[in-house]
């Protein structure tokens, strides 16, 4: 066998046609419109939309002559034949196109200056292209009053709406919200939710970037800008370690909008976006967000300095110091990872660590089975899904359960929290806490009934549940199973492949083998074991802390060097199913604040140790120099799609005791809620949806500890309590504490301890 | 109507369907014999009976003309006003119904909230032309506007029957 | 102009067959017991083929070609459904079938179930025929009771359910797809085609679509043969039809004759009383208001479903709406624009709007406020929408009005020009 690379396919692999004259190949079974497209010839469409399903000859913008067919046809539901002779551009087919836009502009309000659509709207485009010249239609238009609020983000203009039902379908048919629907029929028909009420989901946007006029817009983009003034960049969105793909729209280098990317990634998100991914910019402008520097005055204050002077001061901080720890946060990037270790190395005693869930010995048997991504599950026919939350963590994750189960593949779904798909799955099992081994047999039994079968499962749950972990890594590789992780944090995957221990720098406060910490990205008091990071943070001289918004720990330090967030700046994240992918500044952000890379090269040269790099490319090319799992990247093979890492050489945690819970009381089952994290918090334009932080649960369970919905109590753990109000939710299992994290400073993180392990609580008055 | 009562009613016809959606047309066919149009809770009652959303038995609903979203009155005068009917007088009728139940030319329900007039497409009933129905039940042709304004105090005198099937 | 009455075979009897022992008595289920238990469904089918029986609802395609689509090899169970969403205005011979002689159609559909190896059927009448559907509900229970229906039926081991489904007021339900759609629980709106029912129906299985009067027509064919019924009609047109006349006749009704041995002017004159003293004939929509509207020239041509058409109209239905020189073409067109656009489903664009703008065209004409524009641009209008939709209700709309205006452009000009006042109608009340 020689090596040379495969030669083309054979045009015989493909169908031959003729599109407006010219010979054109197609791959068999496709759409005209689809076909055509790849050759370079536009049919327009409104309807069209592959994503949400197949064709529905609604608009019947596309039709097309098919020479030997009878009368036009839709290019999006005739599938290419050889030898046909299409023509998408003569008399009838140009006609054809005119008289659909005339109809559709007959009652289209003309409103197009006024309108957020404007200079990028599909109708308009069209009509550009293929339209009328004028419109005859001289009756008063259909009328309805101006635009509804369908929620607090999403406004409705039906007289703008032409039915092309993407957006109902989308409700329908992907969401599966079913909120979203037709009204009245014929000329009266009209996009509406029950009786009026709001439209909320975990996915509303999505029919804003799906609307091909102005009839959907967002509310919090409404007046914001033109399509000319604007630019649009594709990134990542970082809120959750799935990874979805996204653009960014500034104006004057300002961010105003996300959106699901125009050109969906596949094996990521398809180009759809969850709400607290779209609307979770305005977080940039919050009023915790840190504009300006901050250094520690004799007053003991914090005062606003110019960077440049913080920087000095820290970089004065870290040569004093004897023994500095650097903690690497969760929404570091790799640069930030890997620049941290670098930093860590060239200090005096300096050490490096990252925050998250320690790596134990059985994750690493799981992690090291072979990967999926999430576009794999469409061609998976079962899948098991153990433990987490993932429509409130990963929430596009659930999107494609949904997709498989409308393609009668089989979904189990275990754990001990009531996820949101499971009333949908083939199988849900529920388990007590830290006991998902229980569900173990029926996983095997799903898993094992595939021919292509996919584990997904959650780092947190699997964490503290080694004879769960163990067990089912075994069951997926005997079964053949890919996998996906559902991981805890953003850049996990990332920082583990760069070796960062977790628990490391805690322990050396604690021991005082560290005096000096600089936390990048990182506060610990927000997080698993906040109790004992306080009392570990006593203990320090210095605090320098790279942050983006003010919290617990910036009011400690010493030194606050103001940080970008994602949107703002350059930088890698590797999603959690091991994908590559690459941050790109969409927004400048504040003048006064620089990107957590360029403030960690900046200490090295102020401390006389200069990095060789200058900018985060530099920088990544060393990770991949230094690091086996990101062996031959660079940033443009991994481009705007991404593209995976390698296996990463990770060394387990030293601990083979199994977690055993800490504590008397009940289990504690710790929960983000979609609405529930830091961004939904900070952002104005989800200030509607925010969740709170408190304690759930079931009637049975709330009878037994003797209290009610609306009562205040105190959780406590061994490692700390906090005040929460009480709900009741019939959903949940009887003998759990379902605590939801809520936001910064509500304190359930008090509970956990540091190495995130199982405890059980005790409610209190 | 409770979701207990739909269910009722659909439960036994559950097993000729190989789909349980093809069970909305139907609850939401009986979900308003009782009130004479789909409530709120009715809908509440069919989408909880069914298995689906209230926006999506909302939208069914709202499809078809038999169906009613807003309070009708107790029994619903339906004239077909198609081209058959038109040709015989449907015209006269309903401007002769609309004055005598005071409501608009095109309908609407009477003051005393018994009758609610419309005005219908093609019954099917050309033969009785001008023909007029009864809720969906009964259908009644041909007539003269007199006859027909007879035909309504009639109805209006007589009881309510306590399931109607519009 | 000889009258049969082999789908009306309660007129035959002189009264209603509306119980099982009626029906019996008057030859009932003799088709269904010959078929289960001495035939095999292939011939059957072959009976059906060969009867050249074309589709009653409108499109007139044979019937027995039509049940050869399905798939013999799916592994999908297979459906037959009953359309009985008669609403055609015009159209009122099924509803004469249900209140009269129901059992001749479940007899029908069970034979048609035979014959595709179906065991689960669907009768789905429109909301509006609340009365006819209880008495096929009652019919439906004294055939269950008397074997009819169920399971083995006859003793031939053969079970078949029948499934009486109630439409809810939606026209376009009785497009076929739509009815499926319906059928599913779900808005009445046209599935693109392909896949045709015959591949992909009712749950995606492969499904038999038929009119009532279709399936009504099965078991006289099946008990005296398809040559019997070949016997009768045109080479093209075979067997009986019903055609149900309304507007300015003397006696509205259903006539169920021979195909092509009776003429439009017997239709009119003889079997339904002719029209008002001192009237003359002005117009017909013959097959149905979805068809092309003809005049007096038009009176001699031969119902069936060739004559009709080179005669530049279409058989359609059957539903026969005679207007004399009272009406007005003009509000006539108006009344059915009016009736299409509260009909178009709203799923497609071309549709949707079309038949909206049209209607608010046709209102300013009646109104006396359109422009001598306004034709020409109505004119344009069919073009850009015609072939265009994605079902046929855009086409059915169009038809009758261009029709008007190329028959009888003379009144749309001068209704354009002064407006048309309301005529009197005839309200004369004729009994059938």
């Amino acid at each position: 066998m020689s090596d040379a690379p495969a030669p083309k396919p054979p045009p015989t692999d493909l169908v031959r046609f003729t599109l407006n004259g010219r010979h054109v190949y197609a791959k068999p079974g496709s759409m005209l419109v689809d076909a055509a497209a790849e050759v370079g010839v536009e049919i327009p469409v409104f309807c069209y939309e592959p994503r949400l399903g197949g064709p529905i000859g609604a608009c019947r913008m596309c039709l097309v002559e098919v020479e030997g067919m009878r009368g036009l046809q839709t290019a999006c539901s005739t599938p290419v034949a050889p030898e046909m002779v299409v023509h998408t551009d003569n008399a009838a087919a140009k006609d054809a196109q005119d008289g659909v836009l005339e109809l559709l502009l007959a009652n289209h309000p003309l409103d197009c200056p006024v309108c957020d659509k404007g200079g990028e709207c599909p109708l308009q485009n069209h009509t550009m292209k293929f339209g009328p010249g004028r419109t005859r239609f001289v009756e008063p238009k259909r009328h309805f009053p101006k635009p509804l609020n369908l929620s607090t983000v999403v406004a409705l203009d039906r007289e703008r709406c032409i039915t092309c039902f993407r957006c109902v379908r989308f409700s329908q048919d992907v969401a599966e919200d079913g909120q979203l629907t037709f009204q009245e029929r014929g000329a009266g028909t009209e996009v509406a939710t029950f009786t009026g009420e709001p439209y909320e989901g975990r996915f509303t946007g999505n029919i804003i970037d799906l609307c091909p006029v102005g009839a959907l817009t967002s509310i919090p983009y409404r007046f914001v800008s033109r399509p000319w003034d604007i630019k649009n960049t594709p990134s990542i969105c970082g809120t959750c370690p799935a990874g979805c793909n996204v653009d960014i729209t500034q104006r004057d280098g300002e961010i105003k909008r996300v959106t699901g990317r125009a050109e969906p990634n596949y094996a990521v998100e398809e180009g759809w976006i969850c709400d607290r991914g779209r609307w979770g910019y305005p977080a940039a402008w919050s009023a915790g967000r840190i504009t300006n520097a901050l250094v520690r005055g004799e007053d003991g204050l914090l005062h606003e300095v110019p960077l440049e002077e913080a920087v000095d001061r820290a970089a004065f901080i870290l040569q004093r110091s004897a023994a500095t720890g650097v903690l690497v946060g969760t929404d570091a990037t790799v640069e930030d990872g890997h620049l941290s270790a670098k930093l860590a190395e060239a200090l005096a005693g300096g050490r490096v660590g990252r925050l998250g869930i320690p790596d134990r010995p059985h994750l690493t048997a799981l992690r090291n089975l072979p990967r999926a991504e999430l576009g794999e599950i469409d061609q998976a026919d079962v899948v098991a899904v153990v433990g987490g939350d993932l429509g409130n963590q990963h929430p596009i994750v659930e999107l494609r359960l949904r997709k498989l189960l409308r393609r009668r593949g089989t979904l189990l779904v275990a754990g001990v929290r009531p996820q949101m798909i499971a009333p949908r799955a083939t199988e849900s099992v529920r388990t007590a806490p830290g006991r998902l081994v229980d569900a173990l047999d029926a996983v095997e039994r799903v898993l094992e009934s595939g021919s292509r079968p996919i584990l997904i499962w959650d780092e947190a749950d699997l964490a503290n549940d080694d004879a769960a972990a163990a067990r089912l890594a075994a069951t997926a590789e005997a079964a053949g199973a890919r996998v996906i992780e559902l991981s805890a944090h953003v850049n996990a995957h990332g920082l583990r492949a760069l070796g960062l221990p977790t628990g490391n720098i805690l322990d050396d406060i604690e021991a005082k083998r560290v005096a000096t910490l600089l936390a990048v990205h990182a506060d610990p008091t927000e997080f698993a074991g906040s109790t004992e990071w306080d009392a570990a943070l006593d203990q320090l001289n210095d605090i320098i802390v790279v942050a983006t918004h003010r919290s617990h720990i910036t009011e400690r330090a010493d030194v606050v060097l103001p940080a970008l967030m994602k949107q703002e700046i350059e930088g890698v994240l590797v999603s959690m199913t091991g994908r590559a992918q690459r941050l790109r500044p969409g927004s400048d952000g504040p003048e006064g604040a620089a990107a957590a890379w360029e403030i960690l090269i900046g200490l090295s040269h102020r401390v006389g140790k200069p990095f060789p790099w200058r900018t985060p490319a530099q920088t990544f090319a060393s990770v991949a120099a230094g690091y086996p799992a990101f062996a031959g990247l660079t940033y443009q093979a991994i481009g705007t799609e991404g593209a995976p890492i390698g296996d990463a050489d990770v060394i387990p945690v030293d601990d083979t005791d199994p977690p055993r819970p800490l504590g008397e009381g009940l289990p504690l089952v710790l929960t983000t809620e979609i609405f529930g994290d830091a961004t939904s918090w900070r952002s104005d334009a989800l200030a509607s949806l925010r969740q709170q932080a408190g304690l759930r649960l079931s009637p049975g369970e709330a009878r037994r500890q003797t209290v009610t919905d609306g009562d205040v109590v105190v959780v406590a753990s061994p490692h700390g309590s906090c005040a929460l109000t009480v709900s009741v939710d019939e959903r949940l299992p009887d003998g759990a504490a379902f605590v939801m994290t809520g936001p910064p400073g509500a304190g359930t993180h008090a509970l956990l301890g540091a190495d995130f392990g199982p405890v059980n609580v005790r409610i209190g008055a | 109507m409770t979701a207990a009562e739909v269910r009722e009613h659909i439960d036994p016809i559950r097993h000729e369907y190989a789909d349980p959606r093809s069970l909305v047309l139907p609850a939401l066919k009986f979900a308003q014999t009782r009130d004479g149009y789909l409530s709120e809770e009715n809908l509440e009652a069919v989408a909880e009976a069914t298995g689906y959303s209230r926006a999506y038995v909302e939208s069914v609903a709202s499809f078809y003309d038999r169906l009613y979203l807003t309070p009708v009155g107790d029994r619903v005068v339906s004239v077909c006003v198609t081209l058959s009917c038109m040709l015989r007088g449907s015209d006269e009728i309903m401007a002769a119904l609309a004055e005598h139940l005071d409501v608009g030319p095109h309908g609407g329900t009477s003051p005393d909230g018994r009758i609610t007039l419309q005005e219908s497409q093609c019954l099917g009933a050309c033969d009785k032309g001008a023909c007029i129905q009864v809720d969906a039940e009964n259908t009644v042709g041909p007539l003269t506007p007199a006859e027909a304004v007879a035909l309504v105090d009639e109805l209006r005198e007589a009881e309510t029957p306590a399931e109607r099937w519009r | 102009m000889p009258v049969v009455n082999s789908v009306y075979r309660h007129r035959e009897a002189g009264s209603p067959l509306v119980t099982l022992a009626e029906y019996e008595a008057a030859g009932g289920y003799r088709a269904l017991r010959k078929a289960l238990l001495e035939m095999p469904a292939d011939d059957v089918m072959y009976q059906f083929h060969r009867s050249g029986l074309r589709g009653r609802g409108g499109a007139g395609f044979p019937m027995g070609r039509k049940a050869s689509f399905l798939p013999k090899d799916s592994p999908l169970p297979s459906y037959v459904v009953c359309n009985g969403d008669e609403s055609e205005p015009g159209t009122f011979k099924d509803r004469e079938i249900l209140e009269f002689n129901p059992f001749q159609l479940l007899e029908g559909i069970v034979l048609a179930a035979y014959a595709v190896d179906c065991h689960q059927t669907y009768i789905y009448v429109r909301g509006e025929y609340e009365h006819q559907a209880r008495v096929l509900d009652s019919a439906l229970r004294q055939a269950r009771a008397a074997g009819y229906v169920g399971d083995d039926i006859a003793g031939s081991g053969y079970a078949c359910n029948v499934t009486v489904y109630r439409g809810a007021g939606a026209y376009i339900c009785g497009e076929e797809t739509a009815l499926l759609e319906s059928l599913e629980g779900k808005r009445g709106q046209p599935r693109l085609k392909p896949p045709f029912p015959a591949v992909a129906g009712l749950y995606g299985s492969p499904t038999l679509i038929n009119n009532v009067e279709t399936l009504a027509a099965l078991p006289p064919i099946v008990d005296k043969g398809a040559d019997w019924y070949l016997s009768m009609g045109t080479e093209k047109s075979p067997g009986t039809k019903a055609f149900s006349i309304s507007g300015h006749v003397m006696r509205p009704g259903n006539y169920e004759i021979v195909l092509g041995d009776t003429t439009l002017r017997e239709l009119v004159y003889d079997l339904a009383g002719g029209l008002r003293e001192g009237r003359e004939f002005k117009a017909v929509w013959i097959g149905g208001s979805s068809t092309p509207v003809m005049g007096a020239d038009k009176l001699d041509t031969p119902l069936d479903y060739e004559a009709i058409a080179e005669a530049g109209s279409a058989l359609g239905s059957g539903g026969c709406i005679v207007m004399d020189d009272s009406g007005c073409i003009v509000r006539a067109s108006l009344r059915l624009a009016h009736f299409y656009r509260h009909e178009s489903c709203g799923k497609c664009s071309p549709c949707r709007e079309g038949t909206n703008w049209m209607e608010k065209i046709l209102q300013r004409m009646v109104d006396g406020d359109a422009r001598m524009e306004d034709l020409e641009m109505l004119e344009s209008l069919f073009g850009r929408i015609s072939g265009r939709t994605l079902c046929p209700l855009a086409d059915g709309a169009i038809a009758p009005i261009k029709s008007a205006i190329n028959l009888f452009r003379d009144d749309f000009v001068r209704v354009i020009e002064n407006g048309s006042p309301r005529p009197e109608p005839m309200l004369e009340a004729v009994g059938v």
